[in-house]
């Protein structure tokens, strides 16, 4: 085992520096533009629209520090990453942002977005009532329908129209960052992946963080990059991360470390988030709200068919993956509803799973005793 | 060939010298805090009960949480591998091994030649595990050894439903107040710890025989809990917390 990453480090640099330096990135950028910056809660929110209002808009994401601060808003038995959001407004870590919303999925959330409306001083909230029928014929009017709503509610808050040029603009940006994060994503399908998903998750992260035309740009010189890049890191055991939101660079490395790679994930910091584009059908907000509703669902919505299933076993099949980590956010219900069924269908297909259940802090030493059984298995399973 | 396996776990550190497959000689030592010492103790005490030197062992293979830091070797496996090896080695047609220690239990299925096919770890959870039945027995003044021959004498069961050894040993107390036979208390305790970890063997499911190793084994009232919840027999091989560092031997010598 013990594979040493021989990658290069400044290849991601800018993506790492992003998410790391996520602050003074956006305070720079509202020096810069003179613009208003919203947080969201989760990624059903229609980035496009907020940024066709020229309003830059940034994923709220925890710190996976131990907190003491949610205890009279949120209860102990809510996910420990909605507890963690909160506890970063209550901290004032996000003091730059002008606004906040979110697009109805779970309730955890949801309350972590009330609580913050109630108990940190912000400009403007916005509730975005995202059907949770998405299998309804009705689904994508009735979201388009909402959509007309923000979008009035956006310009009486900022004193300006949202344009149907800036809409088309805008949704193009956001077409093209998800096409260029898809063409980075190919090249983990190949026998040595040029990234770890170490790497992938900075890139897709970040991406929630940063202007988008700033992201395409760095993604234009990565994907230039990578074709060069001198790959000789060992890939090791192919695997798959999938379920609850998931941004624990830690636990991807640790695992990355005891040969194996990551080549592809489930995750809404990941291809959930970027899976789909904006595509005509019909008027501009009708083609928006058609996007959210038919994007890869979180299992909030995936009902009464599950489709994510299916999605995800296309997955582990095009990127080849001999076994599948199946990480599950403490307290997080709808993951545990989809859990039975996923780990079945995977291993149906012929791919082993490893559940591990995550906290705020990940017990690094406790995961990496079932990682190692786990790789040390399917290893084995190779040589018969 | 003459190997070894060690077998560095969160309490003892476990040794056997082996020679075609069959152990020449074990030894055990509390891990403390100097590991290092502890095994070099252990290994010079199996050395010394299979009556060998030092440069007849051909090969030595570390397993157990502190298999990292082993100084005598740098080849490992993984407890779940090393217990798989170690049990089909003791009982061929062992399939399901529940390995109960001191932190952590883990249920591993294997097929007859020893290799693993899926495995399950308790979840950060105290109650499947030996220090939860030794912080119970502090509670009701028992010394570890008698807890599981004191809980046979119990003719009923009691039901404890805590999963937190912090809140079971509040539990624990308040059948002491309610006047509950010490026995029936001591059944209570090693019933739920059987509970725990036959949910986990349900998870990844199990297949005759079953074997059970871990210095849990060692407890008979354990045992007893666990054939009651999976209503079949499960085999307890004579020294039962050696096997992890039986199936590192094994590995030593392929």
């Amino acid at each position: 085992m013990g594979n040493q990453a021989v990658l290069d480090r400044e290849t991601f640099e800018t993506f790492r520096n992003w998410r790391v330096n996520r602050a003074e990135y956006a305070k720079a950028w509202k020096e810069r533009t003179g613009r208003k910056i919203i947080g969201y809660f989760c990624t059903y929110a229609p980035e496009e629209l907020i940024y066709a209002a020229g309003i830059l808009p940034v994923r709220i994401l925890g710190s996976h520090e131990v907190q003491d601060v949610t205890e009279p808003h949120i209860f102990a038995m809510f996910c420990p990453f909605c507890r963690d959001c909160l506890a970063q407004g209550l901290k004032g870590r996000f003091d730059y942002l002008d606004g906040i919303t979110i697009a109805q999925s779970c309730l955890h959330i949801r309350q972590a977005f009330t609580s913050w409306q109630k108990h940190v001083p912000i400009d403007y909230s916005y509730y975005l009532p995202m059907p949770h029928h998405v299998q309804s014929a009705r689904a994508t009017p009735f979201l388009a329908k909402e959509l007309e709503l923000f979008k009035a509610s956006l310009e009486e808050w900022t004193g300006k129209k949202i344009t149907d040029d800036a809409i088309d603009e805008a949704v193009e940006i956001h077409n093209r960052n998800r096409e260029l994060l898809w063409k980075v994503y190919e090249l983990r399908k190949g026998d040595s992946p040029p990234l770890t998903g170490e790497e992938a998750m900075e890139m897709v992260l970040s991406s929630q963080m940063v202007d988008k035309q700033d992201h395409n740009a760095a993604l234009e010189k990565v994907l230039a990059r990578l074709s060069k890049r001198d790959s000789t890191r060992p890939t090791g055991t192919r695997l798959m991360i999938l379920g609850s939101e998931d941004d624990d660079v830690e636990f991807i490395n640790m695992v990355e470390s005891c040969g194996a790679t990551f080549v592809v994930d489930d995750h809404c910091t990941g291809t959930r988030y970027f899976w789909n584009n904006v595509e005509s059908a019909g008027d501009r907000l009708t083609s928006i709200a058609d996007r959210y509703v038919k994007r890869v669902p979180c299992p909030t919505k995936d009902w009464p068919d599950r489709t994510r299933v299916e999605h995800v076993i296309k997955l582990a099949k095009e990127y080849d993956v001999a076994g599948a980590i199946v990480m599950q956010q403490k307290f997080c219900d709808p993951h545990e509803l989809d859990n039975p069924a996923l780990t079945k269908a995977l291993k149906d297909a012929g791919v082993k799973t490893l559940f591990l259940e995550f906290d705020v802090t990940v017990p690094i030493g406790q995961f990496k005793v079932r990682v190692e059984a786990f790789l040390e298995m399917l290893q084995d399973d190779d040589l018969f | 060939m003459i190997t070894a396996g060690i077998d560095i776990g969160a309490k003892t550190v476990k040794v056997v010298v082996a020679g075609d497959g069959k152990v020449l000689g074990k030894g055990l030592v509390p891990a403390g805090l100097d590991t290092t010492a502890a095994t070099e103790q252990a290994f010079d005490k199996a050395l010394a009960d299979a009556g060998l030197s030092k440069d007849k062992v051909g090969g030595i293979v570390a397993t157990g949480t502190g298999r990292k830091d082993c100084t005598l070797t740098d080849r490992e496996i993984t407890e779940v591998g090393a217990a798989a090896k170690g049990a089909v080695q003791v009982l061929p047609s062992c399939r399901t091994v529940i390995d109960v220690g001191a932190e952590e239990g883990r249920t591993i299925r294997c097929n007859g030649a020893g290799k693993v096919i899926d495995f399950a770890f308790n979840e950060k959870c105290a109650a499947g595990a030996g220090t939860f039945a030794e912080g119970m027995a502090r509670a009701l003044q028992v010394p570890l050894e008698e807890l599981g021959p004191l809980s046979l004498k119990s003719k009923k069961a009691t039901q404890m439903n805590a999963q937190c050894a912090v809140f079971a040993e509040s539990e624990v107390v308040t059948l002491i107040h309610a006047k509950t036979p010490r026995e029936d208390i001591a059944r209570a305790v090693l019933d739920a710890v059987a509970s725990r970890i036959i949910s986990m063997v349900r998870k990844v499911g199990f297949e005759k025989d079953v074997m059970v190793i871990g210095g849990v084994a060692l407890n008979p009232g354990f045992i007893e809990g666990m054939k009651r919840g999976l209503e079949m027999e499960v085999f307890v091989p004579e020294e039962p917390e050696y096997v992890g560092a039986i199936g590192a031997a094994l590995a030593a010598a392929e």
